[in-house]
């Protein structure tokens, strides 16, 4: 197995991972004010709609997609009577509809960061590069959808399995295909990157919200009484 | 009963000669950083008017407040599913061109400009973009009626007024409405945050936005019916009125209280049975929450809530400050003044003793009934600002201003004391008295009666001196 593979899917990824995990504590720790969404839609509300909720529907549901269909060993779909070819079917349709709408969503943002004038003043290089690690990544998962037709659930899923699990395969990406290949790195990358940028807010999603009483008293000393 | 503690301010309408005093200090002290320019915490609107952020009253566009629905409250802007569904894009959130999009000049061009034959002028350029700008709307844009023929007819509340009449020349009235935080007793930014950053602080009933706990889901600045909870651009969270606590902790005014010059803002503490509420806050008739927000208020000087109060804890110099609070008497003990849009069922805590106006043709001493029909300002039209449209009230309160003013004339004067006024405006001479001292020559420890937060609970305050506040101020 060559240096380059080794260092592309084993070595890689566990930076990648642990930036990851070691970045979003440390930043939680020690950024707390900085923790938000930075919602852009008051300065510019007309043309955030569109974009925006295409984008967040589609890149939500197709984080969801992923986690079932790669996470998952296809055994227990076999089990539960989803064959490996029926899977592919699901996910080739799922992925389509909602990556497509991920991709044209945050190319409409990236649009839109570039043509209103005030999103474009007030955009930092932070954006631009969370932005474009995100249409990277959308852009060549679409691609594999559209074009890619390769089997993933004997190659690629297995090995993102093996590397959550602390038993890299490595050799299971050597016959992956390069568009798949730049796919799951740029998503490394972003992953990796996600932490010291605006996309952290995902990890603050507010469901705490459906279970709290409406007011809120908070004593000045002492623990919040929420 | 749930006993609990609620900072108050009463501003008196009748005195506000709309100067932008208090406006001034609250923005240089707490407003005046990137990504707040054009927030204003307290800010001074002509009625007149549509306000800041434009047409803020009109809850049918801005979606904000409570309503009642199938008899229980809800938020008007939709419940807890619907904010979940809309989460990415808030489509009552109103964006910075309903507030305005600030500005500053080109003031060192005055300096580095080539000689030339004409005096440089200086530009306006955004302070968003740097870019160059035409001003179009700025935060007191209406100021003494400017343009009014233009926004007043989409002012909400010319409801039930022929609002074409009262913006001729002739008949055009005009008050000053400051306004700041409320501080409400059945806050909806609180219940509309999805993350629970805000808050209301046990203690004194001021809202507060955790800064840490903020993230910028902008549901606060929609659900807010009075629109004072604002969104920083730059940083990506929401600020609002902290009712200056760090001076109230310290027994001090707020700032915008305590620089008024007409001296017409009273701050005071009042006991308010927090189990009671809901109730009031969900009265079937917009007109009967006036009466039960009243209802929740408690006599400080009765003997049973103070003994009920000690019990529950509260301290024993919140409860000194109570029995003294001049809120508390402008309130519920005269009923002079009156909540901001009781309709919105916030239960706001700032509320305002209605102006008189002058009255077209001679005052009859003996009639002052009457007399507050001839007002300029119509009563109608201070019943959709203050009472959900209930006149009375706003009546009973100009009557007993009137008749205070009557009465304080005839004893300045010499004419012999008329009381028939005064009986029917329900007023003692006694009363007058103690009404006039406060409305009219009270000095600055009868104004604001504010218990300092014990000094025990607090960790030591000094090391923290300058270096805690909003993000953007500390020194490192």
């Amino acid at each position: 197995m060559s240096t380059a593979n080794i260092l592309a899917f084993v070595v890689f990824p566990y930076i990648a991972l642990t930036v990851f995990v070691v970045g979003h504590a440390w930043r939680y720790v020690t950024d707390a004010y900085a923790w938000n969404a930075r919602s852009s839609e008051f300065l510019d509300k007309k043309g955030h709609f569109f974009g925006i909720t295409l984008f967040h529907y589609g890149i939500l549901l197709t984080l969801l997609g992923h986690a079932g269909g790669l996470l998952i060993p296809q055994y227990v779909f076999d089990a539960a009577g989803i064959s490996g070819q029926a899977h592919t079917q699901l996910a080739y349709y799922t992925g389509l509809v909602f990556g497509l709408a991920a991709f044209v969503g945050c190319l409409l943002l990236l649009w839109r960061r570039r043509r209103r004038q005030r999103i474009r003043m007030t955009t930092t290089t932070n954006d631009y590069i969370t932005l474009a690690g995100l249409a990277v990544a959308t852009g060549s998962g679409i691609y594999n959808v559209i074009f890619g037709h390769f089997y993933v659930l004997d190659s690629v899923a297995p090995w993102i399995r093996s590397i959550l699990t602390f038993s890299p395969q490595p050799s299971l990406m050597g016959a992956v295909p390069l568009s798949y290949k730049i796919h799951v790195l740029s998503a490394l990358a972003l992953l990796g990157f996600s932490p010291f940028s605006r996309l952290v807010h995902i990890w603050s999603a507010p469901f705490m919200y459906f279970f709290r009483r409406p007011l809120v008293f908070r004593r000045k000393v002492g623990s919040p009484t929420l | 009963m749930k006993i609990k503690a609620q900072m108050a301010m009463v501003l008196n309408l009748d005195k506000c000669i709309g100067c932008h005093t208090c406006s001034i200090p609250c923005k240089n002290v707490w407003t005046n950083r990137s990504g707040t320019e054009y927030m204003w915490f307290n800010n001074v609107e002509t009625k007149p008017g549509i306000g800041y952020p434009r047409q803020w009253e009109n809850q049918d566009m801005h979606r904000g407040g409570w309503i009642l629905k199938n008899g229980k409250l809800a938020l008007k802007a939709g419940g807890r599913a619907v904010k979940a569904a809309r989460i990415f894009h808030n489509p009552d959130l109103p964006a910075i061109d309903d507030y305005y999009e600030p500005w500053t000049y080109d003031y060192g061009h005055l300096i580095s400009s080539p000689t030339q034959k004409h005096q440089p002028a200086i530009r306006p350029r955004s302070q968003i973009t740097g870019d160059a700008m035409r001003i179009q709307w700025g935060p007191n844009w209406e100021d003494d009626l400017a343009g009014v023929n233009k926004t007043g007819r989409q002012d909400v509340n010319f409801r039930n007024i022929e609002h074409a009449v009262y913006l001729t020349f002739k008949r055009v009235f005009l008050f000053y409405l400051p306004r700041l935080c409320e501080h409400c007793l059945n806050p909806a930014c609180v219940a509309s945050c999805p993350s629970g950053a805000l808050y209301k602080r046990e203690e004194d009933g001021i809202v507060l936005v955790d800064q840490e706990r903020c993230r910028g889901w902008r549901y606060c600045v929609s659900g807010c019916p009075y629109k004072k909870v604002y969104f920083n651009w730059k940083n990506g969270r929401s600020e609002k009125c902290l009712f200056c606590y760090p001076r109230t902790e310290a027994g001090l005014p707020t700032l915008c209280a305590r620089t008024c010059v007409g001296r017409i803002r009273y701050v005071g503490v009042i006991l308010y049975d927090a189990d009671r509420i809901q109730w009031a806050a969900a009265q079937p008739q917009t007109q009967d929450i006036y009466a039960a927000h009243l209802d929740v208020m408690l006599d400080p000087c009765d003997p049973e809530v103070t003994a009920a109060a000690r019990f529950q804890g509260l301290s024993p110099n919140v409860l000194a400050a109570a029995a003294r609070s001049p809120a508390y008497k402008l309130i519920k003990q005269w009923q002079l003044a009156l909540p901001l849009h009781p309709e919105f069922r916030t239960l706001p805590m700032v509320w305002y003793i209605p102006p008189l106006s002058p009255v077209s043709g001679a005052v009859g001493d003996a009639d002052a009934f009457s007399a507050i029909d001839r007002m300029r300002i119509p009563v109608t039209y201070l019943a959709n600002l203050l009472t959900a449209g209930d006149e009375l009230p706003v009546r009973r309160a100009l009557q007993k201003l009137a008749a205070m003013r009557n009465y304080m004339r005839t004893q300045r004067v010499g004419d012999s004391a008329e009381t028939q006024p005064l009986s029917d405006a329900g007023l003692t001479a006694g009363t007058i008295q103690e009404m006039y001292e406060l409305l009219a020559i009270a000095r600055r420890k009868d104004r604001f009666v504010i218990p300092t937060s014990s000094g025990a609970e607090d960790a030591p305050l000094y090391p923290e001196q300058g270096r805690c506040g909003f993000a953007g101020c500390s020194p490192d």
